[in-house]
């Protein structure tokens, strides 16, 4: 089965997923699960977007799907670290932490109660700015200010080390 | 909230939902449940931009909403009256109910002299005086634009002119509908809202649920990208913009589903998101594209 049949037989896959769905959503009375199917015909739809791009602009690496079980890839998001939560012991500077700006190829680093946490590929941090915030420097006034009583916020962040 | 859900095979494309709309309230009218109540457009300090994105509106269109929608007071862009005749008609509109919607920022510096708006009586009208009066008075006040939600560009750095958004000088509840412009659909929708069933359901900043509820990110079209760290260096890539400055990740918006200019396009098209319809635009979603990045 070569690249371009696989794509079209996920496709097809989802397409029949979708239509279960359609049709479980017609016989759901709870609000809530409702809520949860039109989540999923919501994700089923984004899946099909990206295969349909794929077929089109003929991306030359596709490593995510060329192998054959569909084996979801490790999100670059920091929402499910794989790395034990234990922090690195990395000790930062106020000086070093500056270097770590997002520019130049750097990653972006920012400091939270003498955390230092990486940012690079937070999804709230395009361009290592934040609400006209940039990166590099001990933002706790700043969290503070905007996220008081949101410490979970904290939690979602890739810790890299400590602030001294 | 018990909602009711239209589901394939019912049609659900923007023509489809807007006739729905557009059926109830003609039968909501005929049967005289509904009557048409008076509308007054200020326009403060700003661009402008947002009436003219209204005129781009066509579910329903701007001249369906001001004739049989509502029954449109003052507008110094649309009216044909000019100078004090022009006042006359914001005063008279006063002395009853109406529907208040503001486009741009109110100029706050030397007591508000630094916009006037008209004359009355021989004395000058400030801006600030005019979203006072008619935002005191108003059924409900609408703040169209990123200018009337929080300042927007008008209240950008350096402010010469002390801008601030509508609900800094009102000490009531505003709808704030932030976009620079605010898409026709926006306004219209929540004006046709507040006529038939009242005010919509809104967030803790006050914008309404049924269009700015959920991140524009998570409706992109380019979301797979970045999910599995494919990034764009340049605008021409189809791939994610996240790297090269996107502002979708913090803006709440319906953009991707319900596009721009009589609904073909929207800016993820050819550029980065700017975060417009976000409050801090622009200097808080600035810068608006580098190509000075991290590292994947």
């Amino acid at each position: 089965m070569n690249q371009r049949e696989y794509l079209l037989r996920q496709a097809e896959l989802i397409f029949s997923e979708l239509n279960y769905l359609i049709r479980l959503l017609y016989h759901t009375e709870d609000y809530y699960q409702k809520n949860l199917l039109l989540n999923q015909v919501w994700n089923k739809i984004s899946q099909l977007q990206f295969i349909h791009q794929l077929i089109v602009y003929h991306l030359p690496p596709i490593p995510a799907l060329v192998p054959a079980p569909p084996v979801p890839t490790v999100p670059i998001q920091p929402m499910q670290p794989e790395i034990p939560r234990a922090i690195p012991p990395n000790v930062f500077t106020r000086d070093q932490l500056a270097r770590f700006n997002g520019k130049n190829g750097n990653p972006a680093y920012v400091a939270v109660n003498g955390m230092v946490y990486d940012v690079t590929n937070h999804k709230g941090w395009s361009a290592a700015t934040h609400f006209g915030l940039t990166a590099g420097k001990d933002l706790t006034k700043e969290f503070a200010s905007c996220h008081a009583g949101q410490q979970w916020i904290l939690g979602t962040l890739i810790p890299v080390g400590r602030l001294v | 909230m018990q909602q009711e859900y239209v589901l394939p095979p019912e049609p659900v494309s923007n023509e489809a939902i807007a006739k729905r709309l557009t059926d109830a309230a003609r039968a909501e009218i005929h049967s005289g449940r509904l009557q048409k109540k008076n509308f007054v457009w200020l326009e403060l300090t700003g661009c402008s931009g947002n009436i003219i994105s209204m005129m781009n509106g066509t579910n329903p269109d701007l001249e369906y909403a001001i004739t049989s929608m509502v029954n449109l007071v003052y507008s110094n862009s649309l009216m044909a009256a000019e100078g004090e005749k022009a006042i006359e008609k914001l005063m008279e509109a006063l002395q009853g109910e109406f529907i208040l919607a503001v486009e741009g920022a109110v100029a706050l510096r030397n007591n508000g002299l630094y916009h006037v708006i008209g004359n009355w009586q021989g004395q000058p009208l400030t801006a600030l005086q005019a979203a006072k009066m008619l935002g005191e008075r108003a059924s409900h006040v609408i703040a169209v634009g990123a200018c009337a939600t929080h300042g927007g560009p008008s209240a950008a750095k350096p402010n010469p002119a002390q801008c601030v958004g509508l609900q800094s000088v009102l000490d009531r509840k505003v709808i704030q509908l932030p976009g620079c412009p605010c898409h026709p659909d926006w306004f219209l929708g929540t004006l046709a809202h507040l006529l038939m069933y009242g005010e919509p359901e809104m967030d803790n900043l006050n914008r309404p649920l049924m269009f700015y509820s959920t991140s524009l990110h998570d409706r992109c079209p380019r979301k797979h990208f970045f999910d599995k760290g494919i990034f764009a260096k340049t605008l021409g890539e189809p791939t994610c913009l996240f790297k090269l400055g996107c502002r979708g990740p913090v803006t709440r918006i319906d953009c991707p589903t319900r596009l721009w200019n009589g609904y073909v396009s929207w800016p993820i098209e050819a550029s980065t998101c700017i975060g417009c319809s976000q409050f801090g635009f622009p200097d808080q979603m600035a810068p608006f594209v580098v190509y000075d990045i991290t590292r994947e």
